[in-house]
């Protein structure tokens, strides 16, 4: 099997009395888009810190391409770019100054398609960094990342400030460098571009993976949401294999299938229904269904 | 989370928030005010009692009003020695110059942090985007600056009265009030003239520059007053100048407080009247949003650490090269003094000298001791650049932290190495061009000598940097301002050696009065190589951390 373009093993990260990320294990193979979601604190940009060697792990460790991120630090960099969600740079450098010294210090940069990202995020490369506002700097940091072609990109919340328009751009350059054959990480907690852009997503929650898979898998595992509407009386389903939290409204009702539908089916076209939907959990029920809606915080250690 | 059920939540009312500004900003300028209100009362009370009991004859006062009285050359440095067989008029001839000078960079480093700072920070624009306006922001930050400078007013003055009350040192109330009104009156002036420049540039360090450089040409101006020239009516021309000319505890002269007054009105008052004309973050002085690429210099991290630290280095170059011009040209006329006084004439004969030499192995000591603030800018800078993360964009990509820091402390030492080289070229220049009859090689060689004690300073502070980064700048300036401390006391008063010690000064030989100790400087190179390096590697193993 093929090195992984990222991996983490055990990787545990404790600051002072709180415990940011425990025993993490999580791989990125190569080409594959991978998402991480999770609210604020969840420890998301805690874990892509450690994995760029910022932070020293607690325990465990963090590879790029098979190299340490602690003690081969250089070499997996040149593999790698990262945009980090708050952006703060050189105040009186210019745009163009600020792509040269970034570029310079990567080493490698594929100039003809830096001039495309510089016209598809309509950069102005003359203005100063400091008379930029937060989304242009965002694009500058987002330029800088994308012109090296790294076979990593490491990306936190990296559309924060971006209007919708320069979203799409990004959107279609994350597709573009997957389609090269890029590896990407994308921390975010904007569930539709989790959605569009990553082949698999994992759930951050408190310092824990909770949930890691494609989509697809993550909603086979969850329940179905089924609505039906009856000609006649409405049946009890209560008893029904799979079948939970039934809610009955009128002559209609509403129920979660957790496995197969065939015993639920069975009951409904003995039954008479004259409308029937059902749909998948969106990836917001299932992000939901993780942290409840009011308990989004990071408990104590 | 706690869920608040519908109805039973009230939205909480802060007490007055439009005043929000006015009560942080008080609070954080107050606890200042109170910490250097100790330090300047701790000051004055050390030189007065030391006085006291160090000089307790008459004729040791006469030897003393001898040695110092007529010295044109200290008197530029620290001001005329005027009674100093007293003991009020050696507290004042101490402590006036020193104190008001470290008021005045309290004043404009505070009024720059607490406006301009903070606002480039952002904290104004989420509390502007409350129940207040720009202008009454600013006013409310600028007036909050004043309960600062009353806290320093009020525990200095607290002091200098019970000292005062001391039968040894016996100076009323009054007077003991005047003086502290002297000694504030810097920080009161640079208080407002720091937030006028705060409102003039565009960055927090812009602005805290150009007051600082108002600051400069109001000491050089001062010295050319003081230097015995006949330019004597100068003093008027000066910020430093007035409060020297309030003469407080020897013969008081209350006119020179209106100058001082107005400057502090009128300063404030344009500072707020632009808060008001100007948007948020934007700066009245011309801050061109576009310019030209220049790139030469950006090939890697040390050009851009070159790129960065340019224009402080390009000014600290610019301003030992006029202190040594000045303190050179003067060297000739403070040597004589020294010829003509036959008590310190024997005493520099035995060291085998002329009185220009030794006038200008104490004129490098006071320029060895501001390129100490060399060392503390630079190491501010590096952990500047951490602390607001640009320096993640560098060390994400493939580039060693070791190498980074080891670059960034080689362009602090390259710096602290040039400013000695430009002290000596530059002294050396201004004794020739009065005929001091001094030669170029020792001075150029004492200039050399004043490097090792700032690069201790580098290396303490590149120690603290790798193993808690967040002390970077409380640490090396508490060095460098202790040590400054103690070599302007353990010059006149008794101090235990372990005292004199602690200065990282004190082991540099007064060059070109005395040859430069060799062995204590490698001993220094020493000591800066050793905390370089567990900076180095403390460095490498730590997290990269924010504010």
């Amino acid at each position: 099997m093929a090195t992984p373009a990222l991996k983490t093993i055990g990787l545990t990260k404790d600051f002072e009395s709180t415990r940011a990320l425990k025993d993490l294990d999580l791989e990125v193979a190569p080409g594959e888009v991978v998402g991480c979601l999770g609210p604020n604190g969840a420890g998301k940009t805690t874990l892509i810190r450690l994995v760029l060697g910022l932070l020293r792990p607690t325990r465990g460790r963090a590879e790029v391409f098979g190299l340490d991120s602690q003690s081969d630090t250089v070499a997996a960099h040149r593999r790698l770019a990262y945009v980090a969600g708050e952006t703060s740079l050189w105040p009186t450098l210019n745009g163009e100054e600020t792509l040269l010294l970034l570029g310079r210090v990567h080493g490698s940069v594929d100039t003809a398609y830096r001039d495309v990202l510089v016209e598809r995020f309509e950069l102005d490369l003359t203005k100063r960094v400091r008379a930029l506002s937060k989304g242009n700097r965002q694009k500058l940091s987002l330029v800088a990342a994308l012109m090296t072609r790294a076979d990593l990109l490491v990306l936190d919340e990296p559309t924060s400030g971006l209007d919708p328009l320069m979203e799409q751009a990004f959107r279609a350059c994350v597709a573009e460098s997957r389609d090269r054959g890029q590896s990407i990480f994308l921390s975010s907690h904007i569930l539709s571009e989790v959605e569009v852009l990553c082949d698999r997503i994992g759930i951050l929650r408190a310092g824990t993976l909770v949930e890691m898979g494609t989509l697809s898998e993550m909603r086979h595992l969850s329940a179905l949401t089924v609505e039906a509407t009856f000609t006649g009386a409405v049946p009890d389903l209560a008893g029904v294999p799979g079948v939970s939290m039934v809610v009955v409204h009128g002559s209609s009702v509403r129920c979660q299938v957790q496995g197969s539908v065939e015993p639920l089916l069975a009951v409904l076209a003995g039954a008479g229904v004259s409308q029937m939907l059902s749909r998948e959990p969106s990836l917001e029920e299932l992000f939901l269904a993780h942290y409840g809606a009011a308990d989004t915080s990071t408990p104590e250690r | 989370m706690t869920a608040i059920a519908p109805g039973t939540a009230t939205p909480t009312t802060y007490r007055s928030p439009g005043t929000v500004i006015a009560r942080v900003s008080a609070r954080r300028a107050v606890r200042s005010g109170v910490g250097w209100g100790l330090v300047f009362g701790l000051y004055t009370a050390t030189q007065a009692l030391t006085y006291a009991t160090s000089y307790k004859t008459l004729a040791a006062r006469r030897l003393l009003v001898h040695q110092f009285g007529s010295n044109p050359g200290i008197s530029a440095l620290v001001g005329p020695a005027i009674r100093i067989d007293t003991v009020p008029g050696f507290t004042a001839w101490k402590c006036l110059t020193v104190l008001a000078i470290t008021g005045a960079v309290w004043g404009l480093l505070t009024s720059t942090r607490l406006t301009r700072g903070e606002e480039d920070a952002g904290r104004w624009e989420l509390l502007l985007a409350g129940a207040t306006t720009r202008r009454r922001a600013a006013v409310q930050a600028i007036t909050a600056l004043y309960a600062g400078l009353a806290a320093l007013f009020v525990t200095t003055g607290v002091i200098t009265v019970a000292v005062g009350h001391s039968t040894k040192v016996g100076i009323g109330v009054g007077a003991a009030l005047y003086f502290t009104l002297a000694i504030v009156a810097g920080a009161a002036m640079f208080l407002a003239v720091g937030s006028l420049s705060a409102q003039l540039a565009s960055t927090r360090r812009q602005a805290a520059g150009y007051a600082t450089a108002l600051l400069g040409a109001s000491y050089a101006l001062r010295m050319v007053a003081d230097s015995g020239s006949g330019l004597a009516w100068l003093r008027w021309a000066t910020p430093l100048g007035w409060i020297e000319q309030m003469r407080p505890l020897t013969s008081p002269d209350p006119w020179a407080l209106v100058p001082i007054v107005a400057l502090s009105v009128v300063a404030r008052a344009i500072a707020i009247y632009l808060a008001g004309r100007r948007d948020l973050g934007a700066s009245v002085l011309a801050d061109r949003s576009s310019a030209r690429t220049r790139s030469s210099l950006l090939t890697g991290p040390f050009g851009l650490s070159v790129r960065l630290a340019r224009p402080s280095l390009l000014a600290w170059a610019g301003s030992v090269v006029a202190y040594g011009l000045l303190l050179g040209s003067i060297a000739k006329s403070g040597g004589q003094i020294i010829n003509s006084s036959p008590t310190l004439h024997r005493v520099f004969v035995r060291l085998g000298v002329t009185g220009a030499e030794a006038y200008l192995g104490f004129a490098l000591l006071i320029i060895a001791l501001s390129v100490g603030f060399v060392a503390t800018g630079q190491l501010t800078a590096t952990r500047g650049e951490e602390s607001a993360g640009r320096l993640d964009n560098l060390l994400v990509r493939p580039l060693s932290r070791t190498r980074w820091l080891a670059e960034r402390l080689a362009l602090a030492g390259l710096a602290i190495a040039g400013a000695g080289l430009l002290a000596g070229l530059a002294t050396w220049v201004g004794a020739a061009s009065v005929h001091a009859g001094v030669r170029f090689g020792p001075l150029v060689m004492a200039g050399i000598n004043i490097v090792p004690p700032s690069l201790v300073v580098l290396g303490i502070g590149a120690m603290v940097f790798g193993v808690r980064p967040r002390l970077t700048a409380p640490v090396t300036y508490a060095v460098v301002v202790w040590s400054i401390l103690v070599e302007i006391t353990g010059g006149v008063a008794n101090v235990s050696h372990w005292v004199l010690d602690s200065s990282v000064f004190h082991q540099m030989a007064p060059a070109p009065s005395t040859p430069p100790n060799w062995t204590a400087n490698v001993v220094m190179l020493g000591v800066a190589a050793v905390g370089a390096l567990i900076g180095l590697a403390a460095f490498a193993r730590r997290d990269v951390i924010g504010e």
